[in-house]
């Protein structure tokens, strides 16, 4: 279980989170909207261990890891962690394959098999060689998401992933990701807004004024 | 206009303000090329002005002299024929003395004070200062730089080792006048001649005439002496050191194409990493022009500066090279302190041209690329190097024809030697690194193929980042490659001349170097001397018991050609009947020049030079007209770079009527200890003389020693090419940094810590480092060989037998490796400033 309470953070003197206080249960799926600048972003920062908050607490699974040290931040994203990203964010000199491996490389892993079966299952089975500026917006965000889910981490946050998509990939994506998640158990918190992303979620919140509404 | 200086500042300037480290690598990168190369010029510049500077004297106006052929001093009767026939002739007895207190020399000149008045205006203490000159027999005028630099005045003394005994000269007054050499001192020449037991010498006639009185004047005099240009002396003097100035030109100004290598890196990186900027640029409306004027212009202002602060560190490297310079003039040819080694107007102006080529050429393929970007572009990443990906073929063989043109072109010069200067050998190394340069993106990428598998092995995640890394940046890697490959190959050419260069010479010692002691006047500091021992010395050595043999030697130098060269004159049967540790190979050792007629042994220097083999008829110019020799023996010399021969001593006598000696070898019987012999040697002449007795062991010592300063400049080359790389390798690491902020984001994103991080730019310094090194060995090894086999042949004439330092290169690679992967680490540090939400979250 997830936890946020309380928590407080600001940019200089933005105050961008004001006492916000959340709880996602095992395996939710929850989608965050919100207009620009409302804190989305920071918010999966906070969950994702990338920043710390200024007051509040953030406990996963009962683990307080807001108190953390910068290196067990690391390991936490490491195992615990899959990130999905509005501009795919794939490291632009490996291939394909070596970006989905990647999260099992840094955990000292390797299961090629596992690899090659879920790239299956993202539909990218032939393009193991690729680079990514060599495959189109919708190619390269399902290798964002076989990457999210390749170490199996226990909380998947995802930020605008079909930001950079038109409706129709955006859509096909979103339904690749619901169906791999929902399959694997993993608790999602996506940030949106987009409205019709919602609707795949199993629960929307919306920030506004720093705070879940 | 307003809207060009608008956007420079916006897009030049700016740019420049927000990377500062990147921006102070690559001006410091230039700075240090081209303050290693104007430092070197202007050292070596100043020495030959030194060295010239006492053939002008202080009659700026003569334009003449009379001197004899062989360099020695001759009998004064001439110059009263002389002046019946042109009045305007001034006669000059000089010396180089040796000041053991202040470690330097100092040229005395005996002058007819009263003719040369007109010269010496301005001398100091008037009416009085003409009294002392004259009346004082050891009285002196010095300069003021000489008597500033040792706040010496008026009524001061010097210790002075003048031929092979101790002087001391009382200053009696100060030249003003600034365009005099400063290590000069005047005395008046009845005073020099009797001070110095030189009555009745003289050294040279300055004269000034007409073409028809000057060939009256030939017409007067004997056939040892001659009328000569000064300018062809000066010509003479100045070709000399050619060799060695240019040399070290060259070398120093391959650390400038580090330089360049920089330069391009930072200004690629910049239009790499402003790619989308260029496209909206280009997208708004902006022409190609305005893209390659905004980075022609980041790159000419990123030389300029480099070239201001090269020309300061410039002065910095002539202060400290002018000393090594100095010394190697001074053991090869005459003493030499250099003391003016302010870089002039012309050098700092050559040097900032030099740096705005340099800068331009680092800068134009760069900003070429830059206005090839079209709007649409910038939102493809990886293109930019993609495109090119398929030209490394294309490149490669490019690269190989320029390797395969410089190795022609070095042959060429090898076996036909067209030109007295290696031009082409040196045409040669600049095409053989083109071409390394150009199939260094090849060589790269397929290294890293090879070496894929290990680093993934050995390295896991943080091994294949750096992997991909590197190939997906392959030509910028090259350029790292590259800064480390050349100063490596820097490194491994001049450690390779060096060290073949030390071992051939230590063989040269323990064939020549065979005498038990030796002698030679402290005031010589050269290999070479040219003044005579007294003969009461040789005779003192001779009557001692030990004694088995003494080689009187004796040096002249002789035109040969219309070059100045040196005669050595010995007794080879001396040689033969007490060998070194090795049967003598050279005359200079002892083969006795038998066969028919008078024979000779001639340098491997003149033979390059002319041709000159064994068989060969040559002509010397003697006292008593010219000789034809027979060439008996072609062997090598280390001890000069203006060709040498050896004579037997007999010849002396015969031709030029001489039985003096200018260094003597002393052998000893089997039964006397030589250090025993040494004490005793010294106690009975040192009183009197003023001399240098070595034992065997000591000369081999000192040769030694002079070969090790000779060289001193080098290593000092080599470090700062050591630097430079490893600013290059610093330089172009950083820039990745910078570059990749959003993937070090995303790697952190991914869960890898900062140790990851670090670990994968070092692995990518570390693949650079060795791939660079092993290059550098290869391009070393082929600069090496055209050095010694080439460049040094045509220069210097000396022959080196080829060996390659495997421990010294061992080490020097290990020490290379390590500061490579060092210079990892400042990026690292960098890496960790990034804030992975900044390039990730907010994109």
């Amino acid at each position: 279980m997830l936890k946020l309470d309380n928590v407080h953070k600001s940019y200089g003197s933005t105050h961008v989170l004001r006492g916000l206080s959340l709880t996602v249960e095992k395996g939710d799926f929850l989608a965050v909207t919100g207009s620009s600048g409302s804190g989305k972003s920071t918010l999966l920062n906070l969950i994702g261990g990338m920043d710390r908050p200024e007051t509040g607490l953030i406990s996963v699974d009962g683990e307080n890891i807001t108190s953390y040290d910068d290196e067990r931040l690391t390991l936490y994203r490491r195992r615990q962690i899959g990130f999905v990203f509005q501009f795919f964010n794939l490291l632009p000199n490996i291939t394909v394959f070596e970006n989905i491996q990647m999260p099992l490389l840094l955990n000292g892993t390797d299961n090629k098999e596992k690899v090659q079966e879920l790239m299956g299952r993202v539909r990218l089975s032939g393009k193991e060689n690729s680079f990514p500026y060599q495959l189109s917006g919708g190619e390269q965000q399902r290798v964002a998401i076989a990457r999210a889910l390749i170490h199996n981490p226990d909380i998947i946050l995802a930020d605008e992933p079909t930001g950079s998509l038109d409706t129709r990939t955006g859509e096909s994506i979103m339904e690749l990701f619901t169906q791999l998640v929902s399959e694997t158990g993993k608790t999602v918190i996506l940030v949106t807004h987009e409205h019709y992303i919602s609707r795949y979620a199993g629960r929307t919140a919306r920030i506004r004024d720093g705070l879940i509404q | 206009m307003n809207r060009f200086l608008k956007f420079v500042r916006l897009f030049v300037i700016r740019n420049i303000r927000m990377e500062k480290f990147l921006t102070l690598l690559s001006i410091l990168g230039v700075a240090l090329g081209i303050g290693l190369f104007t430092g070197i010029k202007t050292a070596s510049d100043r020495a030959v002005a030194v060295f010239e500077s006492d053939v002008q004297g202080i009659n700026p106006y003569a334009e003449q002299e009379i001197i004899d052929v062989s360099g020695i001093d001759f009998h004064e009767g001439i110059y009263r024929k002389v002046r019946e026939t042109e009045n305007d002739s001034f006669p000059v007895l000089s010396v180089t003395a040796y000041l053991p207190e202040m470690a330097d020399t100092i040229y005395i000149n005996g002058v007819d004070i009263v003719r040369m008045s007109g010269f010496l205006k301005g001398a100091g203490p008037g009416t009085k200062g003409y009294a002392d000159i004259f009346r004082k027999i050891d009285g002196a005028y010095v300069t003021r730089r000489f008597a500033e630099r040792y706040s010496l005045g008026i009524g001061d003394f010097l210790n002075a080792e003048v031929y092979d005994g101790k002087y001391r000269l009382e200053i009696v007054g100060i030249f003003e006048r600034r365009t005099l050499p400063a290590n000069l001192a005047i005395m008046d020449l009845g005073n020099f001649q009797e001070y110095f037991s030189k009555t009745g010498s003289l050294s040279r006639i300055d004269v000034s005439g007409d073409n028809y009185t000057l060939e009256k004047i030939r017409g007067l005099l004997p056939p040892n002496l001659v009328l000569e240009k000064k300018e062809r002396i000066i010509d003479n003097r100045k070709a000399l050191l050619k060799s060695f100035r240019y040399n070290l030109q060259f070398v120093s100004f391959i650390s400038i194409l580090v330089g360049i290598f920089l330069l391009y890196n930072t200004v690629f990186i910049s239009v790499v990493k402003r790619r989308t900027e260029i496209g909206i640029l280009r997208g708004l409306g902006a022409g190609k022009k305005t893209v390659i004027g905004i980075f022609l212009i980041q790159g000419l202002i990123l030389g300029s500066v480099g070239s201001f602060l090269g020309i300061i560190l410039g002065q910095i490297f002539a202060y400290f090279s002018a000393a090594a310079i100095g010394g190697t003039i001074s053991a090869m040819y005459r003493a030499v302190e250099i003391y003016d080694y302010l870089i002039s107007w012309s050098d700092a102006a050559m040097a900032l041209m030099l740096g705005l080529f340099v800068s331009f050429a680092a800068s134009a393929v760069p900003a070429y690329e830059a206005s090839r970007i079209r709007p649409n572009e910038s939102a493809r990443e990886g293109s930019f190097e993609g495109k090119y990906r398929k030209f490394l073929g294309l490149l490669s063989f490019a690269g190989l024809f320029f390797v395969g043109l410089g190795s022609l072109v070095s042959f060429i010069d090898y076996h036909y030697t067209p030109f007295d200067f290696p031009f082409l050998s040196y045409a040669g190394i600049l095409f053989i690194i083109t071409g390394v340069t150009l199939c260094s993106p090849f060589y790269l990428s397929t290294s890293l193929k090879v070496s894929k598998k290990l680093l993934e092995r050995f390295f896991g995640p943080t091994g294949k980042i750096s992997g991909g890394d590197i190939s997906g940046n392959v030509y910028r890697f090259s350029v790292a490659l590259m800064s480390v490959a050349i100063s490596s190959a820097l490194i491994v050419a001049l450690l390779t001349l060096i060290f073949s260069f030390r071992n051939s010479l230590r063989e040269w010692i323990h064939r020549n170097i065979a005498a038990d002691v030796y002698v030679k006047p402290s005031s010589c500091v050269s290999n070479f001397c040219f003044f005579p021992l007294s003969e009461g010395v040789v005779e003192q050595i001779k009557q001692l018991p030990e004694v088995a043999a003494v080689d009187k030697f004796r040096t002249l130098s002789i035109d040969f050609r219309g070059r100045k060269i040196v005669a050595g004159f010995g007794n080879p049967d001396i040689g033969r009947t007490y060998p070194g540790e090795i049967e003598p190979a050279s005359p200079y050792g002892g083969a006795p020049p038998t066969g028919r007629g008078r024979t000779i042994g001639v340098s491997k220097y003149l033979s390059i030079k002319y041709g000159l083999k064994v068989g060969d008829r040559i002509e010397i110019p003697t006292p008593s007209g010219n000789r034809k020799f027979l060439v008996r023996d072609v062997f090598s010399s280390y001890s000069t770079t203006s060709g040498f021969i050896y004579l037997d001593r007999k010849y002396l006598k015969e031709f030029w009527g001489l039985d003096d000696s200018t260094q003597l070898g002393i052998y000893l019987k089997k039964s006397a200890d030589p250090e025993s012999f040494i004490i005793e040697l010294k106690r009975l002449l040192l009183p009197n003389y003023s001399l240098d007795i070595m034992n065997n062991k000591e000369l081999r010592i000192r040769v030694m020693s002079i070969f090790n300063k000779t060289f001193s400049i080098t290593y000092a080359i080599e470090l700062i090419s050591i630097i430079v790389s490893l600013i290059g390798v610093v330089n172009t690491i950083l820039a990745l940094v910078l570059e990749r902020k959003r993937e070090i984001s995303i790697i952190r994103y991914l869960g890898g810590s900062w140790v990851q991080i670090r670990n994968t730019l070092l692995v990518s310094a570390g693949l650079v480092g060795i791939c660079g090194i092993f290059l550098g060995l290869i391009l070393g090894s082929a600069m090496s060989i055209i050095l010694i086999r080439v460049v040094n042949k045509i220069s210097f004439g000396w022959e080196i037998h080829f060996r390659f330092p495997l421990i010294p290169l061992f080490l020097i690679s290990g020490l290379l490796f390590v500061t490579t992967l060092g210079a990892g680490l400042i990026p690292a540090r960098v890496a960790k400033r990034i804030d992975p939400k900044r390039f990730i979250s907010f994109e």
